[in-house]
């Protein structure tokens, strides 16, 4: 089965074509271009160098989220053009599933995280081992302090991966429990990782349409922070 | 950083602030404004914009929530005048844009103060003086 995946969930975009766990190639690029300029010149160079017509693409796999906000929507409206006309199935797997794939090899506790600003990350925690993932947790946003408590109690030893891994290796809670912060190779979400994350939901029967391919959009719990400063002053009087 | 006074006469001495606000930026700067309708949000930007090089017309993002002009720095300008909560201000790209390198300039900033970084420049625009006067104030950064 051929696949097709890109990710632009973050600073870098990816897109790679895989078939059978094969990378047939894979494009990335992190120069602080907008998705909407890098994306679509790598999956057309991509498809010419390995010679494989777009119609021939089995499924179109793409990192719905979360993520940056734009880089989502890029990302998921790329996919649903190019699934549209030929009705191929797609599939949107988790940015922090496709990240934590970077790591299946390995046995431990996975722990993935983005960077979603105010000390906070977007996360999910998995458990690796023979080259399979377990979902321990739904994808969440969380701050890096809690989620060092929680981690305390994870089987050892745990990785993280992601954009956000610095941030809470720094963080004292997870220098305690000897967090280990693997090399900046396996560090961040590529399109290879994505193209094998949606190889399983496929075979989960997870495939869905071009028409109903959404993103995911997961906040940061902000929200129950007044937007307007007037508004929160005159909430406390 | 001290709070610095200015008086325009005329919405050509706004764009002409704006061009000196613009000498200044070095990318990933916030430029917070604050003001009503017909403060000089959209003149000042103008100046701004002209100020770093971009060739395109600049007009107030009132509908399109942000627009995007290329100069010597990318510029976003922003509208926040509809923006009511924070999956709104997640909506228009704000947060990817903060992390961009690019400059921010936030129209109707009243709408999203909880949200300016600490260390965007505050910008206010009133009526001053004359017809086409305004009392404009800065404060985050020397010209």
């Amino acid at each position: 089965m051929k696949i097709l995946a890109v990710d632009s969930s973050a600073a870098a975009a990816s897109a790679a074509l895989t078939q059978d766990g094969k990378i047939l190639g894979e494009f990335y690029c992190n120069v602080g271009l907008t998705h909407s300029q890098t994306l679509m010149p790598m999956i057309d160079g991509l498809l010419r160098w390995t010679r494989t017509p777009l119609d021939t693409v089995d499924l179109f796999a793409v990192s719905a989220g979360p993520g940056s906000f734009t880089g989502i929507r890029i990302g998921v409206a790329s996919v649903k053009g190019l699934a549209m006309p030929g009705g191929r199935p797609c599939v949107g797997v988790s940015t922090l599933e496709a990240i934590a794939w970077n790591l299946a090899h390995l046995t431990g506790t996975v722990c993935a995280v983005m960077d979603a600003r105010c000390r906070q990350v977007y996360n999910a925690v998995f458990r690796a081992g023979g080259g399979r993932l377990s979902r321990l947790c739904p994808d969440r946003a969380i701050s890096v302090a809690d989620l060092a408590e929680e981690c305390g109690t994870c089987e050892t030893p745990l990785f993280l991966v992601g954009d956000g891994a610095r941030l809470c290796y720094n963080n004292a809670g997870f220098q305690k429990i000897r967090a280990v912060l693997p090399p900046e190779t396996l560090l961040y979400q590529r399109a290879s990782g994505v193209a094998e994350a949606a190889e399983v939901a496929f075979a989960a029967g997870l495939a869905t349409d071009a028409a109903r391919l959404m993103p995911v959009y997961l906040r940061p719990a902000q929200a129950e922070r007044a937007l307007k400063k007037n508004k929160t002053e005159g909430m406390e009087k | 950083m001290k709070l610095r006074r200015y008086r325009t006469a005329s919405p050509a001495e706004t764009e002409a602030l704006g061009r000196k606000i613009a000498e200044r930026l070095k990318g990933g700067e916030v430029l917070a404004l604050f003001g009503g309708m017909g403060a000089g949000k959209t003149t000042l930007t103008r100046g701004i914009a002209r100020g770093l090089g971009a060739a395109e017309g600049v007009s107030s993002p009132t509908f399109a929530l942000v627009h995007e002009y290329d100069g010597r720095l990318k510029i976003y300008h922003f509208d926040m005048f509809r923006v009511e909560s924070w999956d709104d201000l997640a909506s228009t790209g704000f947060f990817d844009a903060l992390d961009s390198g690019g400059v921010l300039i936030v129209e109707w900033s009243e709408n999203i103060e909880n949200a300016l970084p600490e260390n965007a420049v505050r910008i206010r625009l009133a009526p001053g003086g004359t017809e086409n006067g305004r009392a404009i104030s800065i404060e985050g950064m020397e010209l």
